[in-house]
């Protein structure tokens, strides 16, 4: 894809047909270690080791609409042009998760995109279903950091009864995204050193 | 133009998928990014690309493309090669780049 968050988002739709109630993705990056994890998980149907198996054929699917899903084998092949890596489990009756790793150094990496745009739009459209986001990030040098967006807390603070859709929902999610991220990624400073 | 025919004036050589030769040539698309080529390439095209590997074979199959010409004579895969033939997607191997390839397939359907 042009972007990760866009298989992110297609990688997310397969969980939500899986029938699972909580999706959790989790994007870390490690820049001592030249990489960028991203991972989905869910708790739904799962799979058996024969589709595991073939999961990353583009010609096995479970589709009945079309004859190929690229979803799966798409996201592998970019973890690995870049020399990252990719892997899924799945537990027949609990559960998917997907991880591709990447080189953020490679010349063929594709940039991660508007990962919190897509975090938004799966919890809006899926307000009956729960999400955890997880963004981690060490800077070279530096300690891990890290931040959450769980609605199920979410839920606990609004109560059951509102909708995570609501437009005032969605926009303190969306402030929530964009400032923690902003945060994240801010490089410590130390302070009195000398710019170059 | 049939892709077999556009070929034997390229002097293109057949990689695979023998059985869709005789698809129409209609339009041409170029690039290698194949989430991108599978939402933009139009059913008929002739996609020249570099990428030969299996989901490849599946985004021209989603797409409908009349075939698919790897430029700079960059490889075909072998599970690539079979399942083309299996789906009967011509594939075809040339030396120049994607710009001068396109440039000859655009003075064939003009």
């Amino acid at each position: 894809m042009r972007e990760l968050s866009l298989n992110v988002m297609d990688i997310a739709q397969n969980s939500i047909s899986a029938g699972a109630s909580l999706i959790t993705i989790t994007v870390e990056e490690d820049e001592d270690l030249d990489e960028l994890s991203i991972s989905i998980g869910d708790n739904g149907r799962g799979m058996t080791p024969e589709q595991v198996e073939h999961v990353t054929d583009p010609f096995f699917t479970t589709r009945t609409t079309r004859s190929v899903g690229l979803g799966v084998p798409l996201f592998k092949m970019e973890a690995e042009m870049t020399g990252g890596r990719f892997s899924i489990e799945s537990t027949l009756g609990a559960g998917t998760t997907t991880t591709a790793v990447f080189r953020p150094s490679s010349v063929d990496m594709i940039p991660l995109g508007d990962i919190n745009g897509t975090v938004s739009m799966l919890v809006m459209m899926n307000p009956d279903l729960d999400f955890l986001y997880t963004r981690g990030y060490r800077p070279r040098g530096e300690e891990r950091r890290e931040f959450a967006l769980d609605t199920r807390e979410l839920r606990t603070v609004l109560g059951e009864d509102v909708p995570l859709n609501l437009p005032d929902v969605t926009g303190w999610v969306n402030d929530y995204l964009s400032e923690n991220t902003s945060e994240l990624l801010t490089k410590d400073t130390q302070e009195g050193a000398t710019d170059i | 133009m049939t892709v077999k025919e556009m070929a034997g004036a390229l002097g293109w050589k057949l990689l695979a998928g023998e059985d869709g030769q005789d698809n129409e040539a209609d339009g041409c698309y170029v690039g290698d990014l194949l989430s991108w080529v599978m939402g933009r390439a139009q059913a008929g095209n002739v996609w020249l690309t570099v990428m030969g590997n299996l989901n490849a074979i599946a985004v021209a199959a989603l797409a409908d493309t009349s075939c698919i010409v790897l430029c700079e004579d960059s490889a075909l895969d072998a599970d690539a090669k079979n399942r083309a033939d299996m789906q009967g997607i011509p594939v075809y191997g040339c030396g120049p780049n994607l710009y001068d390839t396109a440039v000859q397939v655009h003075g064939l359907l003009k």
